[in-house]
């Protein structure tokens, strides 16, 4: 997979667009996990989700690099 | 506390913690994987310049056409250098006709008697004989350079190549020495890839080497050629009176040198077209 992807004439790495993908995914898995209640069943929601979208974007980082 | 309860930390933290490791691992991967976007596509250009002056009377190239060595790429007016290789063809007939003169002579001199012919006269003609086949090698060797000169008008390919840069029509006048034309060598196609300093430990040479080119098309394959020992330091230029021209710097902020890392194709595809000069995207797989 390239590291750099060009878009509109510009190179940027590919890790600029896979940060948005990794926010889209996450807030759609967000959405269900509250509509399952889950975060009844975690300690701190907002640690959960900060940590859920660091895994989310450092699995695709690591696929890239 | 009851087992609900552990759980809710126990997942929470589990998740905190692979998020840490995850992270860590992806900014050791990018800091200090050795790849960079710095990579260049580097050949060996030849500027070539004629050995000998005159005016162009054919340029058989065109610019940017694929040339083997020893094609002809122009022609330099001869006819100045034909006559100058009969006049030399000339001064050699002209010393040798002298020196089997003055050569006999001598020869015939030194067989008669002291009473016919002094001593003296026998040692100089002796030496004007010596003296006579020195000038002849002379003009042997006079005529040698006319002869090459005469050769060098026509300027021929050194290496494989693609002719660039042609500014040579004929008409022009051609001095010796000032490079008229460049030929691209094309076989000497490499990459030089800048590497930040912290990335080269993890980077040997041999290592295998991944080539994506800027323009895209297939992924090419290489190799770790070298690494270059040197790179100018640029706290180093001396100022005025000799003295060190150091810049003054925050003392945190540090920015890594890059190095130029030499890296050799493995194979060139058909239909990949290189330029010297070209980006590309280098990544170095660490053998490990």
């Amino acid at each position: 997979m390239p590291r750099e992807i060009e878009l509109f004439g510009f190179f940027m790495p590919t890790l600029l667009p896979m940060f948005l993908l990794a926010f889209g995914l996450q807030w759609l898995l967000d959405s269900v996990l509250a509509r399952l209640g889950f975060y009844a069943h975690v300690w701190h929601p907002s640690l959960f989700r900060f940590s859920l979208f660091v895994c989310l974007f450092g699995a695709m980082g690591l696929f890239l690099y | 506390m009851n087992a609900k309860s552990l759980l809710r930390y126990v997942l929470t933290a589990a998740i905190f913690t692979i998020a840490v490791l995850v992270a860590i691992t992806l900014w050791r991967h990018y800091m200090y994987s050795p790849w960079t976007r710095d990579g260049r596509i580097r050949a060996d250009a030849i500027s070539l310049a004629p050995d000998v002056s005159g005016i162009v009377v054919e340029v058989p190239v065109q610019e940017n056409q694929l040339v083997h060595k020893g094609d002809v790429l122009f022609h330099i007016d001869a006819e100045r250098y034909r006559i100058a290789l009969a006049q030399a063809n000339a001064a050699v007939d002209a010393r040798k006709a002298d020196y089997d003169l003055k050569r006999r002579e001598a020869a015939r001199r030194a067989v008669l008697s002291g009473v016919v012919v002094s001593s003296e006269s026998q040692e100089s003609s002796a030496s004007s004989a010596s003296a006579a086949a020195a000038l002849y090698q002379e003009a042997q060797a006079a005529r040698d350079t006319a002869a090459l000169n005469l050769q060098r008008t026509e300027v021929l390919a050194p290496v494989d190549g693609y002719v660039t840069n042609l500014d040579v029509h004929p008409g022009d006048y051609a001095t010796a020495g000032r490079a008229l034309l460049a030929v691209i060598d094309s076989h000497s196609f490499r990459i030089n890839g800048y590497f930040e300093e912290t990335k080269l430990p993890r980077l040997h040479v041999g290592d295998a080497v991944s080539i994506h080119l800027m323009s895209g098309g297939p992924t090419l394959h290489g190799h770790v050629e070298s690494l270059a020992r040197g790179i100018t330091d640029r706290d180093n230029p001396s100022g005025p009176r000799l003295l060190a021209d150091v810049n003054p710097t925050f003392n945190w902020v540090r920015l890594a040198q890059r190095v130029p890392v030499r890296i050799a194709f493995d194979q060139i595809p058909d239909g990949v077209v290189l330029a010297s000069g070209m980006t590309c995207t280098v990544i170095v797989k660490p053998h490990d």
